[in-house]
């Protein structure tokens, strides 16, 4: 590791610590490093409904900059039931809390993406295009993503996902809170009836030509039905 | 008050040891949801989750009026000593205020500057590629990191974690653990260097 990589030291769930990330903090700090404060508020967890989660959250992304001496902090609100950040109540947590902070202070902030569907299918792709719009309209620096397939099943991330994560940035940048909104509550309407029932989606040897790492046809296609539903919500980068 | 000094790494480690002892399932179950609910109520929190970008400024000043006071109040819990570690609101702010505001990640012509922006800002966020701590076999390791690295839009990398090395299961705590981080670092700079972005970060 470098100086310049961003070293990550974790908080816990909520408002807590173990005296071996305070241990290995110290080694960053005498070193110079890049540090990376991350934590994962629970909606519906220990602080309680969206309002509730919101306040811990507000409170540990402060808490990174005094406790862990952050150069940024990672957020990643998560909703309990799906273990996901693109859920509207994880999304809604994420969007607020980086404009409280946003409009406060000077600090940099991320988001991490765990979504439900994985690679290779619309679903995981909007859900991707969801986070990455509330991330850009609310203020964040940086995006950091995607574990695909809620992050647990082996080699069921690939590169095409963060393209999305980037491309769905670019489109919204710049854009009026009031169309955002009203994007993003169309959005993740098309998504959100489908939890129950989302796909899985293949693994990284059949979404990519693993010698050549170009991705297959197939993933492509899907790739183009996605732009197509984000353009018709009213998202005109593709079309530049 | 002036403070003496701004709040450090070690200066929480002493306060981890001397803080108020609390059980952990107070912390939890008591303290954490009932500051939360009266902090929403002191400031009148209400949330729509149709709007995911707040623009009512009361709305937004007073989720950060409510939050900081939460850390202030409540502190953090330390779970190895079982103890409290308290910040005062200006130590909180003094730390929040020398944050620096910009950082290069990586290195040469492939790094990347990060500064903050606003919500409105045209300039789009920095891009962290990668499987955010996902798992990834052995065999696939260096073509899936390399499939992030060679996206012209993604600008650092974010890790996935090896399930296995050499065939073991990375037991944290234990000796495969740190063979399999240092795998992890080394192939992912492969990954960088066949997709020749060398000095990207990590």
């Amino acid at each position: 590791m470098r100086a310049s990589d961003s070293h990550e030291v974790s908080q816990l769930n909520e408002l807590k610590i173990d005296v071996g990330a305070l241990a290995f903090t110290a080694h960053y700090v005498l070193a110079g490093d890049v540090i990376m404060c991350e934590q994962m508020p629970i909606y519906g967890g220990y602080a309680g409904g969206l309002e509730e989660t919101t306040i811990v959250d507000v409170a540990t992304t402060l808490n990174a900059f005094i406790m862990t001496q952050a150069t940024w902090h990672l957020d990643g609100p998560i909703h309990v039931r799906w273990g996901i950040t693109t859920a509207r109540e994880a999304l809604a947590v994420a969007g607020h809390c980086a404009m409280a902070i946003e409009a406060n202070t000077n600090v940099m902030l991320g988001n991490q993406y765990y979504t439900l569907a994985g690679p290779c299918t619309v679903m995981c792709l909007l859900e991707t295009a969801a986070q990455a719009i509330t991330d850009t309209a609310s203020g964040r620096e940086i995006l950091s993503g995607v574990a695909s397939a809620k992050g647990v099943a082996t080699n069921y991330t690939t590169g095409l996902e963060a393209r999305m994560m980037a491309e769905a940035a670019r489109a919204v940048a710049g854009m009026e809170t009031a169309k955002v909104n009203e994007i993003l509550d169309k959005l993740v309407g098309m998504y959100e009836k489908d939890y129950k029932t989302a796909p899985k989606g293949k693994p990284f040897q059949e979404c990519y030509d693993v010698v050549s790492l170009t991705p297959t046809q197939e993933y492509l296609d899907v790739y183009d039905e996605a732009v197509k539903i984000l353009t018709e919500l009213g998202l005109d980068y593709w079309k530049k | 008050m002036a403070l003496s000094k701004k709040v450090t790494v070690f200066d929480v480690f002493d306060r981890a040891k001397s803080g108020q002892k609390v059980d952990e399932n107070e912390w939890d179950y008591k303290i954490i949801p009932q500051t939360a609910s009266r902090l929403k109520e002191k400031y009148g929190i209400k949330m729509d989750k149709k709007v995911m970008v707040p623009t009512d400024r009361n709305l937004i000043d007073n989720l950060f009026k409510a939050g900081l006071e939460m850390l202030v109040e409540c502190g953090v819990y330390c779970m190895d000593t079982g103890r409290v570690i308290k910040f005062t609101e200006e130590e909180i702010l003094t730390s929040v205020k020398a944050a620096p505001s910009r950082v290069v990640l990586g290195e040469g012509k492939d790094a990347v500057v990060m500064e903050t922006r606003s919500y409105q800002d045209k300039k789009p966020p920095v891009i962290q590629g990668g499987p955010t701590g996902a798992p990834v076999s052995e065999d696939m390791f260096i073509g899936v990191h390399q499939s992030y690295a060679q996206e012209p839009l993604v600008d650092t990398i974010v890790d996935g974690v090896l399930q296995t090395i050499n065939g073991h299961d990375p037991v944290p705590g234990s000796p495969w653990e740190i063979a399999a981080v240092k795998s992890e670092a080394i192939l992912i700079r492969a990954a960088q260097l066949r997709a020749g972005r060398p000095g990207m970060g990590l």
